[in-house]
């Protein structure tokens, strides 16, 4: 049974507190700001996490009320208020769980900000409205919390004795006697209000004792609820019960009524050990007492002893059942304890035997103890050895030296430091106390170690040994080789010589930029010429007059040409007999033939004396430059010197100043 | 204790030097200075920053492969000590040291001595094959020497005395 702490459960606000409180705490704990331009998801996402809070909360605070509030069976009709309450407290929260889940639902698919709203407004507003039609049970419950936190705590299952009689008896003194509960003594009824409990100590065991208010003689019904609590506690624990009855008669009640309520309330006693104790003995022995008093005494006693009887223990002791004491003297205080304790004890101890868990582990014990067929004695075989060596062990356990008795001789924990390694195996005893290094020159000593490393070294500088031979006789091999000045001069040609190839090869390329729109057809830049093939022979060694002649005779501008000079001191003849395989016989022919009938006319660069020249070279120098203003200018369709000039590389607008927006990182 | 290797240039971290980052997935890295920390926080990748270990190993600066480097190997399996054994291991230490370190250094010797060699070669293949460039291959018969031939000029008076006499 779960231990209920009635004074630890929490406050019930009532319905409008309760639903102030959790929709205050909504408001404080989820996002607040919403506008309806946000994504569809994130606005259903807002008011779902309102409701799905909102309930969560209800849900939390319902949940701890119900767990908190004790479940008590259904002993009477006077709890089932309670138990409504309770029961209305869970459907109340189950309806929220529904309500909640009903509306996320539909948020799920609510399409505007207002929508999504009203939803959240609706099923904020229903969750309250449950709240609401609650309230009373919660102001119901509040009371009883408040009640019960004046309750102590009781544990139903330990060792309980209960005291009951009427007010004013002397249960107070009695337990104030036995426990350290300082509980009120007052003369007048109804001091005790409610149950109050006490612990004492009997046999090194722990037991609780009750003290119920006091019983007025009323039917049930008639009862205050103070009352319904001590008669509830008596029917509901397993205790052993002590009626308190007072001799004397000076609480204001006779005996008479006192055996009256006890009859009547007999019926809760039925399995619980009951002793009556006669209290206030001092005042009026037991012996003293009018005769029809005596025999209701006998009567209750005659119960009593059917509690005992009834628990199967022995009716010779009747003297458990009926006992004398009186609180203010104390006189026989602790005997009565002693006796309750005692039968309790014995009750339970009977009770758990008969259960089934004992049962159960009895079943499984069984202790087989051979039959003895004679009387001889036979206890167990140890030998002599066996003893010997115990005793030995025992000895020498005592002898044996500690490593702390080690420690404490040389000095004590500070001076003295253990040798770990005193126990290591080796191969060689000494090298027990060995430091090895475990750094070297940068590397780790333990990533080198190997069984057969020597060997490897051997190998290693072998192979060293080889590889340095072997580059001494490289190096000896390669300062002999060099080249020749001789050689180094031709080489050195031949790469001028590439050089140029690849120059003119890059000039000539026809790219689309040179290639001029109409193609040239021949040798324009007077490329082709025998004196350059003439060069070009004698540079490689060879005599070129052969290869020039041959070349002469072939061209075909030979003819062309003036060749006055050649006229001044040859005859005709010879020339012409040397053209005997020439292409254009026509042409040559007609050439000389006009080349004779001409009559010698001045050559261009002869200087006349009118026209203001110093000599031939200036006269030259003058028509050729005079042909050179007249050539037209070759374009070829080619990029001039005009096109695409940049006409300041630097201008200062972009290499100076502020910009007025952006960076000036780069220019 | 161990000698560990930073992570980002390769040096060895003495104790008392470095930082160690753990990541998520249990894979430590350690640096050796806040140098190459913060390189790697950069994210930067050893194989291209120049000046670490793994850099000049990828491009081959620096010796990759070599029986030396066999030696010192990671082993998880505490050894019994043994004196004689931890002896010949320090003496071994420093020998391999030294042989290493030469290798190393004859390595970039040779990375740095350049091509003098080949140069050598291709000279030679060259006067050889392009020799007909600068000398006529009838004049390179009947001289077998390199000697280059000596440039006549021509001109157009001699070309025709040539004629002439013809």
């Amino acid at each position: 049974m779960v231990q209920y702490n009635f004074k630890k459960i929490t406050v019930v606000p009532n319905g409008i507190d309760f639903v102030d409180i959790i929709l205050s705490r909504t408001q404080r704990q989820t996002p607040t700001v919403v506008h309806k331009g946000y994504a569809i998801s994130r606005l259903r996402q807002f008011y779902m996490r309102k409701v799905k809070y909102t309930q969560q909360n209800f849900h939390e605070k319902l949940s701890t009320i119900i767990d908190e509030f004790p479940r008590l069976d259904d002993i009477h009709p006077f709890y089932d208020h309670y138990k409504l309450a309770l029961g209305q407290i869970n459907t109340a929260r189950n309806l929220i769980s529904k309500i909640s889940k009903d509306y996320v639902k539909l948020l799920k698919y609510g399409d505007s900000l207002y929508r999504c709203k009203c939803l959240k407004v609706a099923a904020l507003g229903r969750m309250c409205t449950v709240i609401k039609r609650i309230g009373r049970s919660l102001a119901y419950l509040e009371q009883i919390r408040q009640h019960m936190a004046r309750l102590p705590s009781i544990d139903p299952n330990t060792r309980t004795i209960l005291i009951c009689g009427y007010p004013n008896v002397g249960k107070c003194s009695f337990i104030n006697k036995i426990t350290r509960a300082d509980v009120d003594v007052q003369p007048y009824a109804f001091t005790t209000k409610s149950l109050f409990v006490g612990h004492t100590d009997y046999k090194y065991l722990r037991y609780q004792v009750i003290d119920t208010p006091g019983i007025l003689d009323r039917p049930f019904e008639d009862r205050n609820i103070i009352e319904m609590c001590s008669i509830t506690a008596l029917a509901h624990l397993r205790a052993a019960v002590l009626f308190f009855l007072d001799i004397s008669g000076s609480c204001g009640y006779s005996i008479a009524q006192q055996a009256a309520l006890f009859h009547s309330i007999k019926s809760l006693f039925m399995n619980k050990p009951l002793i009556i104790v006669c209290n206030k003995t001092d005042l009026q022995p037991l012996e003293s007492i009018p005769e029809e008093d005596m025999k209701l005494v006998m009567e209750m006693k005659a119960e009593a002893m059917k509690t005992v009887i009834g628990q199967g223990g022995e009716p010779t002791n009747d003297e458990e059942v009926l006992l004398m004491m009186s609180t203010l003297t104390e006189n026989g205080v602790i005997a009565v304890k002693n006796a309750a304790c005692e039968r309790l004890l014995n009750q339970r101890v009977e009770l758990k035997m008969k259960s089934k868990k004992l049962n159960d582990c009895l079943n499984r014990f069984h202790v087989a103890k051979p039959k003895p067929r004679d009387q001889k004695e036979r206890p167990p075989c140890i030998p002599q050895a066996i003893l010997e060596a115990k005793a030995k062990q025992a000895a020498d356990k005592e002898k044996r030296k500690m490593e702390k008795d080690l420690e404490d001789e040389n000095g004590g924990a500070g001076v003295y430091s253990a040798s770990l390694k005193k126990n290591y195996i080796l191969a060689n005893d000494e090298w027990k106390e060995d430091i090895m290094p475990e750094i070297l020159d940068g590397h780790n000593v333990c990533d080198f170690v190997d069984a057969d490393i020597l060997q490897r070294l051997e190998e290693l500088e072998r192979e060293e040994g080889l590889r340095q031979a072997e580059e001494a006789a490289d190096d000896f091999e390669m300062d002999g080789k060099e080249l020749t000045p001789e050689e180094q001069r031709a080489l050195a040609e031949i790469r001028k010589k590439k050089s140029l190839l690849i120059q003119q090869h890059r000039i000539k390329k026809s790219t689309a930029e040179s290639r001029p729109t109409v193609p040239r057809k021949f040798d324009k830049d007077r490329e082709y010429t025998s004196k350059r093939m003439g060069r070009q022979l004698s540079a490689l060694g060879i005599d070129p007059m052969l290869a020039i002649n041959r070349a002469r005779s072939r061209s075909v501008s030979r003819g062309r040409k003036r060749e006055r000079s050649l006229d001044r001191g040859d005859t005709d003849g010879d020339v012409m007999d040397m053209d005997v395989d020439t292409p254009n016989k026509k042409l040559r022919v007609r050439s000389t033939s006009r080349s004779r009938s001409r009559s010698k006319s001045r050559p261009p660069t002869e200087v006349v004396p009118g026209e203001g020249f110093k000599d031939v070279t200036q006269k030259g120098k003058a028509l050729k430059l005079a042909k050179k203003s007249v050539k037209k200018r070759n374009k070829d369709a080619r990029r001039g010197e005009a096109d695409r000039v940049i006409p300041t590389l630097k201008p200062k607008h972009l290499f100076s100043g502020k910009r007025s927006t952006g960076k000036t990182q780069r220019r | 204790m161990r000698l560990e290797k930073c992570w980002f240039c390769s040096s060895t971290i003495y104790p008392g030097h470095g930082i160690q980052f753990v990541r998520n997935d249990a894979k430590i890295f350690r640096f050796c200075r806040s140098k190459c920390h913060k390189n790697f926080k950069m994210k930067r990748n050893p194989r291209k920053v120049k000046w670490t270990k793994a850099y000049r190993r990828l491009h081959g600066k620096d010796m990759t492969q070599d029986s030396t480097f066999e030696f010192e190997r990671k082993r998880n399996r505490p050894e019994r000590y043994d004196r004689n054994l931890a002896e010949n291991t320090l003496k071994a230490i420093k020998k391999i040291d030294k042989v290493r370190v030469t290798r190393e250094a004859k390595h970039i010797e040779r990375r740095m001595k350049g091509k003098k060699g080949k140069e050598l070669q291709e000279a030679k293949k060259e006067l050889e094959q392009n020799i007909s460039l600068v000398k006529a291959p009838a004049v390179l018969k009947e001289d077998l020497s390199l000697t280059l031939p000596i440039k006549v000029k021509v001109s157009q008076t001699q070309a025709e005395s040539h004629l002439m006499e013809e």
